[in-house]
């Protein structure tokens, strides 16, 4: 085991999988001129301007070329940068790579393995069009896997998984986790899709939480422990496919659910998790599901502004506490 | 470039087959069989004298219009026409309709949305470059389709890459009922190659011969590895935008371009080398109607999917 951080675990995969399959290039803006210890640092110089494409600033043409190599496969992944960015290429993500398979009715065994790279998460002060998390609208769309990392670990093992998959998957980071630190094996290994993991186990209320959502949880389980509140902290990892059993199995104990993501609520990752555990623990159910996140704003600059909007430890805590006292 | 008297003959005999493709599909349209709208392609099969170059390895992106470059790919009518009818037998088994797949023969599918073809003409393209290989690519697009920034993306990147990709415009004047003057500044289409210093030419698509030489210049100049080539095919739908639609255009300019046709063009022209006599002609033709016919058939008799094969096919 060696410690790194998550930045430097998706590097890792990166630089494996294009180590072990030739077919693997990687292609976005600026990759020439990378910072060393970025998210694709130092690949420019392993493995030359052919397998890393500096790409002209054009998103469209960088999701959509993903998709032409795919059919010629290769096994291409794009570095799209911030997910607000990946906005300009919607048809491409959504349309040709989720559906391409689909709607030509999987003619011949077609494949789209195809990972596109996205940089999520606001409290940075970027406003709204640097700050978005679309985690969730991408679940709207058919066709499309969706990873969301929390540790190093699972960042470098499920970067291998989106590698290797034969589907378009989405692969997120936030920004506020590209430093976390963990342990990583030396060796090869991959971390399953769907497969959610318990990061903290309890018995009052369970919290579904994605990405950087999962450090916040964990901190209002932990100053609510003090209270003798016992929460369990659900990650799960990928939100397609989504693992529900382990979220089932944790509600019908607890009774209790919030579902804490940093996108705008409306239609959102809470909304479905929520409306899905409805379906299958009603009866189990002591309280309503409820959800943290934003009220369906744009993020504001202004830190003020923008605390008063994104989530928080503490408003996860009150709605935890919420659950426990329904008035 | 010129082609050889088999590749001629090979040609008429394609163009003849996608046409009579073309009206079989029309009757079919008609008779209420195709539940989806079907934007017939007769009259630009001069296309095909370009398509019919490709090598088996090499990729191809189309448009909506008509079935010649799946005609050209060696697609068979049969399964093409049951996925006109949505039905298991076709190339997507049903959940594509006229947007084909036929990997087999290099048909790698199609997007709804057009002009999201050309991003994917520049990823077939990379593929080929990182791998080394002197495959090439052809992408057709419309003048209408000319607009789209993806296209120009495409443009732009396969310039500054080399790419070996030859980008055909195919410009038959309109884009649905609007003529092309009136969305944009471009006099020819072949004046974008230009902006992005490549090389650009306009002819007359609807002369197979021509754009066979032509065709032919691009492609080898793309496997060489000296980079992309736009051309742009002067041609004209000969029907209204699709079938069934009002067609707005005048009569008098839809006959003065039915007097072009690029088929009876290359029949004359065959007829005037010798290789071609009124014997073999009829031959031809009536080889295409029984191929079409069985088409039909097939069609009729297989079967339509389960409703429970909606759920197959997402994920690899
Ligand atoms: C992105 C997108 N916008 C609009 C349409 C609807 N549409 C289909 S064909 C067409 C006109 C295309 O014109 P052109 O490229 O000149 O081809 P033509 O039909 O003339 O052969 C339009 C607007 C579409 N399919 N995709």
């Amino acid at each position: 085991m060696k410690k790194i951080t998550l930045t430097r675990a998706v590097n890792e995969a990166l630089r494996e999988e294009m180590q072990r399959d030739p077919n693997v290039y990687i292609q976005g803006i600026g990759l020439r001129a990378v910072a060393p210890n970025s998210l694709t640092g130092g690949l420019h110089d392993e493995f030359g301007s052919q397998r890393v494409r500096t790409a002209p600033m054009d998103e469209p043409l960088i999701a959509g070329s993903c998709v032409g190599a795919a059919l010629a496969g290769m096994r291409p992944v794009a570095e799209l940068h911030l997910a607000d960015f990946a906005f300009c290429a919607l048809d491409e993500i959504i349309s040709k790579a989720g559906k391409w398979r689909y709607m030509h009715g999987a003619n011949n065994g077609m494949m789209l393995p195809i990972v596109f790279m996205q940089t999520i998460g606001g409290y940075v002060g970027g406003a709204a069009e640097h700050s978005q998390s679309p985690v969730g609208f991408y679940m709207h769309a058919p066709g499309l896997k969706i990873v969301v990392p929390t540790t190093p670990y699972d960042a470098k093992g499920l970067m291998k998984s989106a590698i290797r998959d034969d589907n378009p998957v989405l692969f997120f980071t936030h920004k506020l986790l590209g430093g976390t630190e963990g342990e990583v094996p030396e060796d090869d290994y991959l971390v399953p899709f769907g497969k959610a993991e318990v990061r903290r186990a309890g018995n009052d209320v369970t919290v579904v939480a994605t990405s950087y959502m999962v450090s916040l949880a964990l901190n209002a389980a932990q100053s609510l422990a003090e209270e003798d509140v016992s929460v369990e902290v659900i990650d799960p990892r990928t939100l397609e496919p989504l693992d529900l059993d382990t979220i089932v199995q944790s509600v019908r104990r607890t009774g209790r659910l919030v579902v804490v993501d940093e996108d705008t609520m409306r239609c959102g990752v809470g909304a479905e998790i929520g409306f899905q555990v409805m379906e299958r623990c009603f009866s189990d159910m002591k309280s309503p599901v409820l959800r943290v996140g934003n009220p369906d704003l744009p993020v504001p600059y202004s830190p003020v502004l923008e605390k008063a909007v994104l989530p928080s430890s503490s408003k996860i805590q009150a709605a935890i506490l919420r659950t426990l006292n329904p008035s | 470039m010129k082609p050889s008297t088999e590749q001629m003959l090979g040609l008429y005999k394609m163009m003849v087959r996608s046409r009579a493709f073309e009206e079989m599909v029309a009757e079919q349209v008609q008779k209420g069989h195709v539940p989806c709208s079907w934007m017939s392609g007769i009259g630009q099969e001069g296309t095909m004298a370009a398509l019919c170059q490709l090598r088996s390895d090499d990729h191809m992106t189309y448009t909506h219009r008509g079935a010649y470059s799946f005609i050209s790919r060696g697609s068979e009518p049969s399964r093409l026409l049951a996925e006109l009818f949505g039905k298991s037998t076709g190339y997507c088994k049903g959940k594509g309709g006229r947007h084909i797949a036929d990997l087999e023969h290099g048909v790698m599918g199609k997007s709804g949305a057009i002009g999201s073809h050309a991003p994917i003409a520049v990823g077939m393209a990379t593929a080929i470059q990182i791998r080394g290989g002197d495959q090439v690519v052809i992408s057709l697009f419309g003048d209408g389709t000319s607009n789209r920034g993806t296209t120009h993306s495409a443009l732009n990147t396969s310039a500054l890459w080399k790419l070996p990709i030859v980008w055909i415009c195919e410009n038959n004047g309109y884009a649905g009922a609007i003529p092309s003057a009136d969305f944009t500044t471009f006099k020819a289409a072949s004046d974008m190659a230009a902006a992005y210093g490549i090389p650009g030419i306009s002819i007359d698509g609807n002369d197979p011969l021509t754009v066979y030489a032509v065709a032919g210049e691009a492609i080898t100049r793309a496997r060489k590895g000296a980079g992309p080539t736009l051309i742009e095919l002067k041609t004209y739908r000969v029907g209204a935008f699709a079938i069934g639609a009002k067609d707005l255009r005048d009569p008098e300019e839809i006959m003065a371009w039915k007097q072009r046709d690029p088929i009876e063009r290359l029949r004359r022209q065959l007829l005037e080398m010798d290789l071609l006599s009124e014997q073999l002609i009829a031959s031809i033709d009536q080889e295409a109607r029984i191929e079409m016919d069985s088409a039909v058939r097939f069609a009729e008799e297989s079967p339509f999917p389960n409703p429970e094969d909606a759920y197959q096919d997402l994920y690899a």
